[in-house]
């Protein structure tokens, strides 16, 4: 499936000078919402384009990427959807692990 | 060195026009192995752009990339630091120090082209856009070509066969499927398109009949190779009966394609209920 949103996204971030976060999913184990190369763009003002899979999961990657924004540092995010949330049944049951990057032109 | 905003606008290119491009990014690699994190190479059929390191590992990520372009590969890779590929969990944990690499193919959606806008014609383009693919419809009869007819996102063209497949673009990501009101327009459609290099072209009907079809073809002299590539009869043999599970069998064989698969069941169970009813 091809990303073109995120890219036009970081095309035109960069045309500002602005700075990007860029979130892949480098690898799943198990059923997980998405598959490798899934890909969210975060902002500096917290907006974000695409999707690595939503719920929780999204919301703890969407901080590391933030994290990312501002201190540079590429990080590998392991995210393990098979712990029950809130006593609830598992959703997906599967092992996310997600590179965050922060990017600049 | 190319910078991100090179990278990126390379890889926008390459998601809405093509041509298909293996882009490559260091996601991880042991403790100890000195690799940029992060730096990304975009290995084109004859170029590349920007480098992931140097030597070995460049040279068999950058030959490893390029070969994965036709197979619409997205997977993360193992590499030991000299180059050689890791596969296999049990290999990559074994292993002394191993380089992680993204190799995802960045391309426009494929294009699927129905030539017949009939019942069968209408499920495949339907399952075809539930799929991603960018899904464009053929018929030269106003009822079987208009947009209400379809309930999707689709390019609908009413106009002379010939006419509208000759001036419609065609390449490798283009999946043609031929399932016309009869043989004579999927003859006509099949000449028009059979030597255009499409990464599939499907037609539509028995045996016998296709074969007559594809003899006519071949007396009036079309390439032989590309008339031996015609996926005829078309699909899957999944028993398929209604245009509903036409369709399935159809985009079943067309993912097989693209993707590559044994076209098995997965399951034992399913490999002896295949094979007894054979």
């Amino acid at each position: 499936m091809p990303h073109d949103e995120v890219y036009e996204a970081m095309s035109s971030a960069f045309d500002d000078g602005a700075p990007v976060a860029l979130a892949t999913v480098a690898q799943t184990l198990g059923s997980t919402p998405r598959k490798t190369g899934a890909k969210m763009l975060v902002r500096e003002d917290g907006t974000f384009v695409g999707t690595i899979g939503g719920g929780c999961g999204e919301a703890e990657v969407w901080q590391e990427a933030m994290d990312a924004l501002e201190d540079g540092d590429a990080r590998m995010v392991t995210v393990d959807l098979t712990e029950p949330v809130d006593g609830e049944d598992k959703i997906c049951g599967g092992i996310m692990r997600i590179f965050v990057e922060r990017l600049e032109s | 060195m190319p910078n991100s905003a090179e990278i990126a606008r390379a890889l926008l290119i390459a998601a809405r026009e093509g041509p298909a491009v293996a882009s490559c990014t260091v996601m991880g690699a042991t403790e100890g192995v000195e690799v940029p994190l992060g730096a990304k190479m975009l290995v084109y059929a004859d170029e590349e752009l920007g480098d992931i390191g140097e030597g070995p590992l460049q040279a068999a990520v950058t030959e490893f990339a390029r070969s994965a372009i036709p197979k619409h590969l997205v997977q993360t890779c193992a590499f030991t630091p000299e180059g050689e590929f890791v596969e296999g969990r049990r290999a990559i944990e074994a292993a002394d120090a191993i380089v992680e690499i993204l190799v995802e193919i960045v391309e426009p959606a494929a294009t699927l082209l129905v030539v017949g806008g009939g019942h069968v014609g209408l499920a495949v383009g339907q399952l075809g856009a539930m799929l991603g693919m960018e899904v464009a419809i053929i018929d030269d009869r106003e009822d079987y070509a208009n947009q209400e007819r379809f309930p999707y996102e689709a390019n609908v063209i009413c106009g002379d066969f010939g006419e509208e497949l000759e001036r419609f673009p065609i390449t490798a990501n283009t999946y043609i499927v031929l399932v016309s009101r009869g043989h004579k327009v999927d003859e006509l459609a099949l000449r028009t398109v059979a030597e255009r290099g499409a990464g599939y072209v499907g037609m539509i009907g028995s045996k016998r009949r296709t074969r007559t079809v594809l003899q006519h073809l071949a007396e009036e002299g079309l390439d032989r190779d590309a008339l031996d590539k015609v996926f005829t009869p078309i699909g899957l043999d999944i028993g398929a009966e209604t245009p509903e599970e036409i369709a399935v069998s159809v985009l079943g064989e067309i993912i097989l394609v693209r993707r590559g698969g044994g076209a098995q069941p997965m399951s034992e169970h399913g490999r002896f209920l295949a094979s007894a009813r054979r």
